[in-house]
């Protein structure tokens, strides 16, 4: 069981004066019926609080999720797409990260996008051990495994039972390079491309190269019948 | 500034625990590692941690440690490597060794 | 040194902080994927935009600082998401940004809103 689970509690408080202060909206999914836990009213309020000291705007808010929604992985493959297709790219990229990048029209602001491959013999794993950091705006928000305690304790130390665990067997003959992202760099990895791939379009390279790709825990997989 | 350390240089992960916003891990500290390469000039974050500027910069080093020297009952490829970025002043340049 | 005399340390080992786990073992990887729920995704969107991206109220830094001094207990309670909530939150309480007792009346009457009117 995920062991980042949500403490839920009872929220039942006589009514106290009204809120008629400014306002915003709440983000809802209309078929959410589950009492709030506390860290949801408590975003919730620390929001509508700094909207009123005037520390943030509601117009920031909803600009930041519109940042937020465009941070995908499909970008990331992409990237890893042209990489692929484009020599000249790749040699950008692994020079610099963000310069490159930019083709795209991606900021990555105050990190910097370290891009590394793997090889025949060479498969890089990407964690952050004592937070999670994670290049969000290639690949949108970490996935739960990378979130957690176990990824972050034992990828360092047994990387090729972690990616077993992921669904991924490596040869024993790989070498794995794990990459403990602890400062200001970002990290994404290029996966090797399929043999099977020859003459592939960039989209339909692209469609084969999954967010645990980048991060180093899987690999492109070509099916029979693509 | 150029850096003070290049790639391939040796280098000894300073032991200590000290209190305070650290971002060199538990597990690498007192190790010896190689530079892998120099990443640039960052603000320190264990002053940023703490509400100061964290100037004048940090040269920041990808650090690379062989997995065996990590960890005594390493079970998994003899040249399995673990990268960290890893701030200057956490760095002490071993001598080099004789024969290179 | 009893380690509950430091918060900042773990029990496991004098002088490694509590989120410092890298070759610890805490159990098996789940794979299972979850989407984040729109609180959670509104406590990355307010961080980004307190933060060095935006308004430059906090540094992310900070926030991971203030992770760090929450107490072994609730780090390990919390999820991801609630530890930046948490964290975020003492960070603005330290800065006098926010009061501890107006953000917790908000959150009693966001509460009651919520249980009568749904979200």
């Amino acid at each position: 069981m995920n062991e980042d689970h949500e403490h839920r509690h009872d929220h039942h408080h006589d009514h106290g004066q009204d809120n008629s202060g400014a306002h915003a909206p709440h983000p809802t999914q209309p078929d959410d019926v589950s009492l709030p836990g506390r860290y949801e009213v408590m975003i919730l309020a620390m929001r509508d609080l700094l909207i009123e000291k005037g520390v943030v705007t509601a117009d920031q808010i909803r600009r930041g999720f519109e940042v937020l929604d465009s941070w995908q992985p499909s970008r990331g493959a992409q990237i890893v797409a042209r990489a692929w297709t484009d020599p000249s790219f790749k040699k950008r990229l692994l020079e610099d990260g963000n310069a490159a990048v930019a083709d795209f029209g991606i900021t990555m602001g105050e990190t910097k996008l370290t891009v590394v491959e793997n090889t025949d013999t060479v498969q890089n794993v990407i964690v952050c051990t004592l937070c999670s950091c994670y290049p969000r705006a290639v690949l949108g928000l970490p996935p739960d495994w990378y979130r957690s305690k176990s990824y972050r304790s034992r990828v360092v130390v047994e990387p090729r039972q972690v990616l077993k665990e992921l669904g991924t067997d490596l040869p024993d003959d790989i070498t794995i390079r794990v990459h403990d992202s602890l400062a200001d760099l970002r990290y994404l990895v290029i996966p090797r491309r399929p043999d099977a791939t020859e003459g592939w379009s960039e989209m339909r390279l692209a469609s084969i190269v999954s967010r645990d790709c980048m991060i180093g825990v899987a690999n492109p997989k070509v099916l029979a019948n693509e | 500034m150029t850096p003070r350390l290049a790639p391939g240089d040796r280098v000894q992960v300073v032991l200590t625990n000290p209190p305070g916003h650290r971002r060199t891990p538990f597990y690498i500290r007192g190790k010896q590692g190689v530079i892998e390469r120099a990443c640039g000039e960052f603000a320190n974050p264990e002053e940023l941690g703490h509400g100061f500027d964290g100037l004048p910069k940090k040269q920041l080093y990808r650090v690379r440690f062989r997995q065996k020297d990590l960890w005594a009952n390493y079970r998994g490829g003899e040249y399995d490597t673990v990268d960290v970025d890893v701030y200057e002043h956490w760095l002490t340049p071993l001598p080099v060794l004789a024969g290179r | 040194m009893k380690s509950d005399d430091l918060k900042f340390t773990s029990a496991r080992e004098p002088g490694r902080g509590y989120h410092d786990i890298g070759g610890l073992d805490y159990g098996t990887v789940d794979a299972n994927v979850t989407e984040a729920r729109p609180w959670e995704k509104l406590s990355v969107v307010l961080g980004n935009a307190i933060g060095r991206s935006g308004t430059k109220l906090i540094c992310v830094d900070e926030v991971r600082r203030s992770r760090e001094e929450m107490g072994e207990q609730l780090y390990n309670e919390l999820g991801y998401f609630e530890r930046g909530i948490e964290a975020t939150r003492r960070l603005l309480v330290e800065k006098g940004i926010i009061e501890e007792s107006e953000l917790e009346e908000r959150m009693a009457q966001i509460a009651a809103q919520i249980a009568e009117n749904g979200r």
